[in-house]
């Protein structure tokens, strides 16, 4: 087995993390559960990969995320950051230990817990009373799983509100005494700053290292970051950090970024300032991971990956779900329990570690380490239509910036498909998905260099506090329907129990314009003579000279992808 | 907590009414911190919405923890950490002497004095009282062997307005004792060389120095063992587990035998590293019955964990980075980085080690160490907040002690500097002074008093009388402070109550600066949030 710690930095990435271990926590308890399906009890996932086995100080077990995660203060809501597992007994209130005189108690006022949260500690509290959970009449079962969607959909703020995961009580750091709103804390070098003042830095390098240090075999680090503000430069300082201490340890880095939802037009000397930072975040993060993969599309609802579904743009509840199912699916070949040799599981193919991926897509000849990130969700089944075809044509780009049809010959892939549907709707073997997958590129117009394939039949499952953000054509087991199945448009967890997934990632020159953009946007507002940003830069902490190398690193960049360009800066 | 958040939505305010907005920030904060001040003040517990407690008696950890939103009051509670940050102590102090100057000031400027005039008065005033706290500063002799009487006075003095009074002093030997356990003659003293560490447990609330290491982990292999005496100790930082190399990079292009071939040859490199580290252990602990306990930086994969302990070794993974410095220094021997030339003058000592386990966490003793230059202080408490609280204390504890020993001096405490600056302010300064600047020392030295009068309010005490009775002593130049229990003047020498000079030094520079920048506004101009579009 080979252990993976999550890293969560800012709102956004908490969000989709959220989402992300909700899915494991749903695995779990369906591999469990007699009831279940036999694709869930024989997933023939390794849950430690993700997953560690600890101990309270009462000797019970216990089972949580290898998880650092990094939000602001007061960003939990009603979540208190140490978790409910560990707890000791709660002091009694105003008695202090340390102190003869004076007392002065300040409580804020109690945040209620959503009606979701409320039902997970009655549950909590029936397993805590008769020792197992009693079923039919426990107190959870009077509050109605339909009201929890409706609470949910209307009332998500927190990315805690919609949790069902213990957390270890490392997991969940805050930042305290900024002073800042969020508003304030918009850019790299706030960001930065707010990494290395006070014992910040250090506190979360223990974390970590908590984590790690329990490691036999660590394969990697997945770490998430939400890039739209001060967050990246809390992840750039805390991943310099990592590859300093954790040379060895491949970091594969997604980038998340929440849909555009302000209606007022930036000033210019806010789009200025955001251009920039995107510039500087971008290179200071791929410095320190050996693959980066840029999340978030301006809009999600209405792009083309959004066909099956129906969700809201402005709502980081709908839009972190979808992005979290394609983290999801990336990272199952990473668990997929590897058999002798010789033998051959009939549940999954293509088991592969971060660093098998990461020698993949960035080590081969153009060395390019920012991969695109394609989903499929629901994937269609392989049936009726022209099958293959189908299957590619719905692998829709969560990257943003890039290029629709490309002919990349260099193009490297790695595609995971799990619980598609084949002929007669039962669930496709996993020959029949090689068979398909390896059909569908031979009659594809372009095809990449290389491509590898992972395979699971355990589909992605649909837990309650997932978001209602399924179109009408979806159903319940996640199959794409011919006629729409209710007037309402959007179905939620109550309707649609699991979906079939397919994602990919893929290094091709289809990147180009997101390194142009941004290569771009550095000379024009931080380079140029007179250039509007360079103070701003400086301010950040980037001098002349850092610029430069950020260029040079973008513009060598560009040309392995892109051998013909012209070298825009030799024109002014 | 949060702060009076004064006209919010005022987009342009004049000077008048941004000064005014200022003063009142300022003094809004005073109020939040005031009550912290000193041996009798008040603890503040905090508790969150999501029931999350916070404990503290600390101006800064306090401030750390509020949400201040009023810029001016950020810009003060900056100040006030800074001021932590440099010199570990007297945040409260300093949030209290901005709010008073600006208080004081206010007066003035109701009688329609321009506030330039206050700043330029503020200026002499923290001039002539810098150069008095160099007169009035009482200097300690750091020769060979400094004076320990006068660290734990300091210490004990600071740790008292932060535990009660047994605990205070059960802390006082302890952080006196660590300081002048890493100390070194004629180097800085890096404080990062205690470590601090902790502990939960169901009552207990007890602290204690190790002299020695406490680390965070144990050894990963249920053969090693818990415990060994007369250990010596390689502290490395040498990667003992197997990597994917990168020359793998085409391995979906090559066959099976040659990617086993490749593996297998990486295998090999990681047992011989291992290998070495056992011949160093036997060439030390043959013919004899001493320990070998490795210590490594980077990871140690199960493989070379079996082989290790099948030699009898302990060995931990991941230490902290810092931990590797701290070793040396405790153990003695060196940090090593390869492990081609091992030889046992790499090797440090420690007489006992052993692990102490609680439900998943574990801890490593290294103790008994010859002549150590680096210790722990372990904290044990019920729960997390009143550790945490401690923790704070031990650091200020700590800091109080470096202080003394990098100044070599120190200041009276309860009050006394105060009184006797302000009244060499009134009674000697103020009179060489042209005009109205005059007034602004005035300000300046009725500000001071801020000090004592909270520590007496704080004891419950009537200020006034305080004060008049300290500054008539003063004048018939006796030198007092107040007593916390009865507010008589009391002389802080007899009691033992000192303060660090470097952090009354920072307090009287830096409040008069952020002071004069608040009186000196021009035009704030506050945008509201989301008054006007942006075009
Ligand atoms: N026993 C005592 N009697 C009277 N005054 C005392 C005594 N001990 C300390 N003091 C005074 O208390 C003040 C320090 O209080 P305290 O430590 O609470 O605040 P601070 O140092 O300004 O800020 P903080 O420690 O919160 O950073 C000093 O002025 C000191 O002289
Ligand atoms: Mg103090």
């Amino acid at each position: 087995m080979k252990e993976i710690v999550t890293v969560q930095v800012g709102s956004y990435a908490n969000f989709i993390g959220s989402h992300f271990w909700n899915f494991q926590d749903e695995l779990l308890g369906l591999a469990d559960n007699p009831g279940s399906d036999e694709i869930f009890k024989n997933h023939n996932l390794d849950m430690n990969v993700l997953y560690r086995s600890g101990e309270t100080h009462q000797g019970i077990p216990t089972y949580t995320p290898r998880l650092v995660s990094v939000d602001f203060k007061g960003s939990l809501g009603s979540v208190n950051s140490r978790g409910t597992l560990y707890n000791e007994a709660p002091a009694p209130p105003g008695h202090v230990l340390t102190w003869n005189g004076g007392v002065a108690t300040s409580a804020s006022e109690p945040l209620k817990k959503n009606l979701f949260l409320e039902s997970l500690y009655l549950e909590d509290e029936d397993v805590g009373n008769t020792g197992f959970n009693s079923g039919k009449n426990d107190s959870r079962s009077e509050i109605q799983d339909k009201d929890i969607v409706e609470c949910l959909e209307t009332g998500v703020q927190y990315w805690t509100d919609f949790s069902k995961v213990h957390y270890h009580p490392q997991s969940l750091y805050e930042l305290s005494g900024l002073w800042m709103n969020i508003e304030g804390f918009d850019n790299y070098g706030v960001g930065r700053d707010a990494f290395s003042g006070g014992l910040r830095g250090e506190e979360i390098n223990e974390r970590l290292r908590f984590f790690i240090e329990e490691c036999d075999h660590i394969q990697g680090i997945q770490f998430v970051v939400d890039d739209a503000g001060g967050f990246s430069g809390v992840a750039g300082e805390f991943l310099e950090n990592i590859a300093d201490e954790y040379t060895n340890i491949p970091v594969l880095l997604y980038s998340v970024h929440s849909p555009d939802t302000s209606m007022d037009p930036k000033s210019r000397k806010r789009t200025i300032s955001c251009n920039l930072h995107d510039v500087v975040s971008f290179s200071r993060l791929l410095a320190f991971c050996k693959l980066f993969i840029p999340v978030g599309l301006p809009s999600l609802g209405k792009s083309r990956t959004s066909s099956f579904l129906s969700l809201k743009d402005e709502k980081p509840y709908h839009t972190s779900a979808v992005y979290a199912s394609a983290i999801h699916s990336i990272s199952l070949p990473f668990r997929i329990e590897q058999l002798g040799p010789s033998s051959q599981s009939s549940y999954t193919c293509g088991a592969m570690a971060v660093n098998d991926l990461v020698q993949m897509l960035a080590g081969q000849a153009r060395q390019n380490m920012v991969s695109i990130l394609d989903v499929s969700m629901p994937a269609p089944s392989f049936t009726g239509h022209p099958v293959q075809q189908y299957l590619l044509e719905n692998l829709q780009p969560l990257t943003p910036e890039i290029v629709e049809n490309v002919e990349d010959y260099q193009a490297v892939e790695s595609m995971t498909v799990h619980g598609v549907y084949g002929a007669g709707c039962q669930r496709a073997s996993i020959s029949e998905v090689k068979d398909a997958v390896q059909a569908a590129y031979e009659n594809a117009v372009t095809r990449p260099k290389f491509s590898h394939l992972s395979v699971a039949r355990c589909p992605l499952p649909i837990p309650l506090p997932f978001p209602s953000i399924f179109g009408n054509l979806v159903g319940q087991h996640g199959e794409l329907l011919d006629t729409p199945i209710s007037d309402s448009a959007s179905r939620g967890s109550l309707e649609v129990h699991s979906i079939p997934m397919a994602a990919r990632l893929r290094s091709s020159n289809a990147v180009l314009p997101f390194l142009e953009n941004r290569l771009g946007n550095l000379r024009k507002f931080g380079i140029a003579r007179g250039a509007p940003g360079t103070e701003l830069l400086r301010n950040w902490g980037f001098g002349k000279e850092d610029l430069e190398d950020i260029d040079e690193t973008l513009s060598k960049m560009v040309m392995t992808l892109n051998p013909y360009s012209q070298e825009s800066s030799d024109s002014d | 907590m949060s702060l009076r958040v004064l006209n919010p939505n005022a987009e342009v305010l004049n000077k008048s009414a941004a000064l005014h907005m200022n003063i009142n920030a300022a003094k809004g904060l005073q109020d939040v911190l005031k009550t912290n001040l000193g041996p009798k003040g008040t603890i503040k517990m905090l508790v969150g919405g999501a029931g999350d407690i916070k404990l503290t008696k600390d101006g800064n950890t306090l401030l750390k923890e509020m949400q201040i939103q009023n810029p001016t009051a950020i810009m003060i509670a900056r100040t006030a950490v800074a001021q932590d940050d440099t010199s570990g102590d007297g945040t409260t102090s300093t949030v209290l002497f901005i709010g008073e100057l600006m208080k004081q000031s206010e007066r003035y400027i109701d009688e329609g004095m321009h506030p330039r005039v206050i700043v330029d008065g503020f200026e002499i005033a923290k001039r002539a009282t810098l150069q008095f706290l160099e007169k009035f500063k009482i200097p300690v002799v750091m020769g060979e062997e400094p004076d320990k009487e006068i660290l734990k006075m300091v210490a004990r003095t600071t740790l008292r307005t932060k535990l009660y009074e047994a605990m205070a002093d059960q802390l006082t030997d302890i952080v006196a004792n660590a300081v002048l356990c890493i100390r070194k003659p004629e180097e800085p003293i890096d404080l990062f060389m205690v470590e601090i560490m902790h502990m939960r447990h169901k009552f207990d609330v007890d602290t204690r120095l190790v002299e020695g290491l406490v680390l965070d982990h144990g050894s990963r292999h249920p053969d090693m063992k818990r415990r060994a005496e007369n250990c010596y100790i390689l502290t490395c930082n040498v990667s003992l587990e197997y990597e994917k190399s990168e020359i793998n990079a085409g391995f979906f292009y090559t066959n099976a035998e040659q990617r086993e071939a490749m593996i297998a040859a990486e295998r090999r490199s990681v047992d011989e590293r291992v290998q070495k580290i056992i011949d160093l252990k036997n060439k030390v602990c043959t013919g004899n019955d001493n320990s070998f306990v490795v210590i490594n930086q980077k990871g140690i994969d199960p493989p070379s964990l079996d082989f290790l302990a099948r030699e009898g070794i302990i060995a931990l993974r991941r230490a902290k980075r810092r931990n590797m410095e701290r070793l040396v220094l405790a153990c003695g021997g060196e940090a090593v980085n390869s492990v081609d030339d091992l030889n046992p003058d790499c090797l440090g000592w420690a007489g006992l080690v052993y692990e102490h386990v609680l439900g998943e966490e574990k801890y490593t003793f290294v103790e008994n160490v010859k002549n150590p230059h680096s210790c722990t202080i372990l904290i044990k408490g019920p729960n997390d907040h009143t550790i945490a609280q401690i923790k704070d204390a031990v650091r200020d504890g700590l800091r109080a002690v470096k202080n003394t020993i990098e100044d070599e001096a120190v200041v009276l405490g309860a009050g006394a500097f105060e009184v006797a600056a302000r009244q060499y302010l009134v009674n000697d300064v103020k009179k060489t002074v042209q005009g109205r600047a005059q007034l602004g020392v005035e300000a300046f030295a009725d500000a001071l008093l801020v000090v004592p009068k909270t520590l007496a309010e704080n004891s419950g005490l009537d200020t006034q009388d305080v004060i008049i009775a300290l500054t008539g002593e003063h004048d018939k130049g006796n030198v007092v402070g107040l007593s916390q229990h009865t507010g008589e003047p009391i002389d802080p020498q007899m009691e033992g109550i000192f303060d660090n000079y470097s952090v009354k030094r920072q307090i009287i520079n830096s409040g008069p600066v952020i002071a004069s920048q608040l009186l000196l506004v021009d035009e704030v101009i506050r945008a509201g949030r989301n008054m006007r579009k942006p075009n």
